[in-house]
């Protein structure tokens, strides 16, 4: 992350969800599971709602949730055949041939990122939509966003978008304390509503 | 305090489930009865004599079966095999299938050389067996401990809980196997109550310790950060209580000290019934720690 002009850096992806233009309408969600063949039941992202307060002062938080393709990620060691793996522009990849499904990975992970893709039975998330990336695109949810709110690029190249509004805004990621680094950052997160959690039933 | 509730989310449950508390508690008594085992034959402790071939052999039986949880838990079973060929040395399940290889490998020469009567060999394979056993034990510690999102998991202390609950299971077990043999399968009918008197012991030293540990763990859960303060309700007074505070800690651990440690319980009966009740007490605590530490919801 540390802006260098004048070094050639090879690139890392990364993702900016600006929350003040979040509508909270799923389009996201939705524009994922047609571009990935995500089965019911599971999602690759996800909009959690959180609503704070009580009438009149009341607000509904919205936090599109994704897998943070993290620089340390907490998966990418614990996987016992090196299914997971991470490519050299930072996506954080998973060999479908490969995984054996010990979901050890979704045990470890902090954000409840990956799921078992019913049909085909192993281990699936989201993978910046590496397929569009490498054709030149950005990932699905970005493309399809309406407010805007999803910014995707290369966080080593200081003159990219998503670098300009990472170096003039207030970030936040999820857990900093897991000690992932993880590479989706979010302007105006509101940490109380990021900490609650679905009870299971 | 502001009111915030959770109107929408995804949340998939736990990801490693019963056949995976089923395989540690095998693991776990498989390390126990071996160690056992090797208290004669490794050791020369002659009073133990009587456990070593059985000891053995349930390791092996025990150790056989565990691993087939394993796969069962597997969504593709058939890919077992790239465990011993695609290895990540930071993974505890890839250096782990090399143990749960070894282990019963080694235990099964052990055994070999013990029925053939060679007791130098025995000895030499028994005592390679020991940090064998404790390995294949403390790394399914290491699975959870290394599983940095689970609270109740990520702590350092995590396989040495394991190697003591370990313990604790496999002395419970043996007493039992022992009790039932001389009443029931030997020529006098008449139970060695020297032999059994020295596994209480044994059994009473890793009761202690393994509550002890335990309670060194809830005690930093409950002084740490919101996560782990939320770890320790989830287990002291949520949804884990009764199998947590009435199975693991009152039924299995202090109930049979109390019969073990006063004269008038500790008959061969109430020794049988302590051992029942610490080796479920000690299938209670695989339970709460691998589905009560995926309980909490990650988001």
């Amino acid at each position: 992350m540390k802006g260098n002009g004048s070094q050639k850096k090879s690139k890392r992806y990364a993702m900016l969800i600006d929350l003040r233009r979040c509508l909270g309408c799923h389009s996201c969600a939705v524009a994922c599971k047609s571009e990935n063949d995500v089965p019911l039941g599971v999602y690759r992202t996800w909009v959690k709602t959180v609503e704070k307060g009580s009438y009149p002062n009341v607000r509904r938080v919205f936090i599109p949730s994704l897998c943070n393709n993290c620089e340390r990620p907490a998966c990418l060691s614990v996987c016992p055949v090196k299914a997971t793996y991470r490519r050299p522009d930072g996506i954080v990849m998973i060999d479908e041939h490969r995984c054996i499904g010990c979901k050890y990975c979704m045990a470890a992970c902090p954000y409840d990122a990956r799921h078992v893709n019913p049909v085909k039975k192993i281990v699936q998330k989201c993978t910046f939509c590496f397929h569009r990336v490498d054709a030149g695109l950005v990932p699905s949810c970005v493309n399809t966003c309406p407010g805007g709110a999803r910014v995707f690029g290369d966080v080593n190249d200081p003159e990219s978008e998503i670098s300009r509004l990472i170096a003039t805004n207030a970030i936040q990621v999820l857990k900093p304390e897991k000690g992932t680094e993880p590479r989706v950052f979010y302007i105006g997160l509101d940490e109380m509503a990021a900490k609650t959690r679905v009870e299971e039933a | 305090m502001t009111e915030v509730t959770t109107i929408y989310n995804v949340a998939y449950g736990e990801a490693l489930g019963i056949p995976i508390a089923v395989y540690f508690y095998l693991t776990g008594l498989s390390a126990g009865s071996f160690i056992l085992s090797t208290l004669a034959y490794g050791f020369g402790m002659i009073r133990y004599k009587p456990l070593g071939k059985i000891g053995v052999v349930v390791a092996i039986l025990l150790l056989i079966v565990a691993p087939l949880n394993l796969m069962i838990d597997l969504e593709q079973p058939w890919r077992f095999w790239e465990l011993f060929y695609y290895i990540n040395p930071t993974s505890a399940i890839s250096y782990g299938s090399f143990l749960l290889t070894l282990y019963p490998i080694n235990c099964m020469i052990y055994g070999t050389f013990m029925f053939m009567g060679k007791a130098k060999l025995t000895k030499i394979f028994g005592l390679i067996g020991i940090p064998l056993a404790l390995s294949v034990h403390g790394y399914t510690g290491f699975i959870l401990a290394l599983a940095k999102a689970r609270i109740l998991w990520n702590t350092a202390l995590m396989p040495f809980i394991f190697l003591a609950s370990a313990m604790v299971s496999g002395i419970a077990m043996m007493i039992l196997i022992a009790i039932a043999r001389d009443k029931f399968f030997s020529a006098e009918r008449k139970i060695n109550m020297d032999l059994i008197n020295g596994l209480v012991v044994m059994l009473i030293v890793s009761i202690v310790a393994d509550l002890s540990l335990i309670g060194t763990d809830i005690l930093v859960l409950l002084n740490s950060h919101d996560e782990a303060y939320e770890a320790a309700q989830l287990i002291l007074t949520g949804a884990f209580r009764n199998i947590f505070l009435g199975g693991e800690i009152l039924l299995g651990a202090l109930v049979p000290l109390a019969l073990l440690s006063n004269r008038i319980t500790r008959t061969p009966f109430g020794i049988s019934v302590a051992s029942v009740l610490v080796m479920l007490g000690i299938f209670a605590m695989r339970y709460t720690m691998v589905i009560g530490g995926q309980a909490i919801p990650q988001h």
